[in-house]
């Protein structure tokens, strides 16, 4: 009994991060947009999964998680999508060749894969005529990137959690 | 010095080709296929069409149920906030009550006067109004995007560009149609643009949306006289919305030329689509 009851337990937080993608996808959450700041939540948990427990969130599931984001968000099909990828691609990257884990570490190497999916994005919906305000845009990128730490410490307790 | 290259290389190749483990994909076939998601949005076609819907209709049915719960709380904490405002409220009702009660005799007047000139000019107005009228479906407040789902779309005859109404004002267009579903862009939004004319002033021009509760106007004349609480209203120049339905009214801020809207965008939940604006 107590051995299920400690499967359902480890099956639970580890799909969690994987709920909490969808989540936050279908309930538009994945842009946090307070009065002062707004945070990418959806850039940081697939950066951290992906760096961290990669058999956590599958790629594929990111793209379906970016392509709920951009209907939600009303943005062309695959644009989310194409930048969530381009994020989890260079958190693959920074795992093969790091070997120590540390907060600053991957803060650090959150900045090209929030410049790079930044990038993306901005290309994207250029080439799709949209406008969108970009000072919102660049707004957005270094609050994420400030908020980096506190959900890494959030996620690195739940991974723990896992892991025990 | 190459070796270094060759396993940065490795390293990014590793990283976009491998699919690792319990990945049933590799991320470079996921980014072409975004991609090709991208370029597939700029065609119109039926059949992609079709499957557009059906993709998005059923996002927004699922998102409509994960929302419940957040939903249900924000509704609670309306309704406490409602509360605590009542007395606030009622004043201000009460003074816009008899506010009102002092316009309805000149505006009864100004009808009477407009009715006259009509036949004096022999013009015959057609005031068919064809509404059909839906509820806000989703509200994500979108950081990009000022605009909500509504639950009508093909299967009630909406189409792109319609004009929509919250009761006789102005909101916002339709750019979004699915089956049983349907996107409005508001006024608001960056991507909105509008052609107006303004009353009593008489200008025409372009109501641009920038993101935020009040949009401006642009391309006015250059000597205009246009005044706070000037109206504004649907010029129809552009052959897609009727003339003369209501917007809302000019306030000039830091020489802006800035437009108060009629209905508040962020507590609208039921609108009316005009069928016959197309």
């Amino acid at each position: 009994m107590a051995f299920i009851y400690k499967q359902i337990k480890y099956k639970f937080f580890e799909l969690l991060p994987l709920l909490l993608l969808f989540f936050i996808s279908l309930n538009g959450n994945s842009i946090i947009d307070l009065k002062f700041f707004s945070v990418n939540v959806h850039f940081i948990l697939v950066y951290y999964w992906v760096l961290r427990r990669p058999q956590t969130l599958g790629y594929g599931f990111i793209f379906l998680s970016g392509i709920i984001s951009d209907v939600v968000f009303g943005l062309p099909l695959g644009v989310n999508a194409l930048s969530l990828l381009i994020v989890a691609w260079v958190a693959a990257y920074v795992r093969v060749v790091t070997v120590r884990v540390t907060l600053i570490n991957d803060w650090i190497s959150f900045i090209p894969a929030l410049l790079i999916a930044n990038i993306i994005y901005f290309l994207s919906l250029y080439f799709s005529n949209y406008s969108i305000d970009y000072l919102f845009l660049f707004k957005n990128s270094v609050f994420t990137f400030i908020f980096y730490p506190f959900l890494w410490g959030f996620f690195a307790l739940l991974l723990n959690l896992i892991k025990t | 010095m190459d070796t270094r290259r060759d396993d940065v290389g490795i390293a990014i190749r590793s990283a976009f080709l491998d699919k690792g483990t319990k990945q049933k994909f590799s991320l470079f076939a996921l980014v072409i296929l975004s991609i090709i998601c991208i370029f597939i949005e700029t065609i119109e076609a039926r059949p992609l069409n079709y499957l557009r819907s059906f993709i998005k209709d059923t996002i927004y049915r699922s998102s409509l149920i994960v929302s419940i719960p957040s939903k249900s709380l924000s509704g609670f904490s309306d309704f406490i906030s409602n509360h605590i405002n009542v007395y606030n409220n009622y004043v201000q009702l009460k003074k816009e009550n008899e506010e009102l009660k002092n316009n309805i005799s000149n505006s009864n007047f100004l009808e009477l006067e407009n009715t006259q000139l009509r036949k004096l000019i022999e013009e015959q107005v057609s005031s068919e109004s064809n509404f059909v009228s839906a509820r806000v479906m989703l509200d994500k407040q979108s950081p990009y995007l000022n605009s909500f789902i509504i639950n009508i779309g093909s299967n009630k005859n909406i189409k792109n560009g319609m004009a929509v109404l919250d009761g006789k004002n102005f909101i916002g267009r339709i750019v979004d149609v699915n089956f049983f579903s349907s996107r409005v862009l508001l006024v608001s939004d960056l991507n909105s643009k509008i052609p107006i004319i303004t009353a009593p002033s008489t200008h025409h021009a372009i109501l641009n949306g920038h993101g935020k509760d009040k949009p401006t106007l642009e391309y006015l004349p250059e000597h205009h006289n246009i005044q706070n609480g000037d109206k504004i209203y649907t010029s129809g120049k552009e052959g897609i919305f009727a003339p003369g339905i209501p917007i809302g009214k000019v306030i000039i801020e830091d020489n802006l030329v800035k437009v108060l809207l009629f209905s508040d965008l962020n507590q609208i939940s039921f609108i009316n689509v005009d069928l016959s604006s197309l």
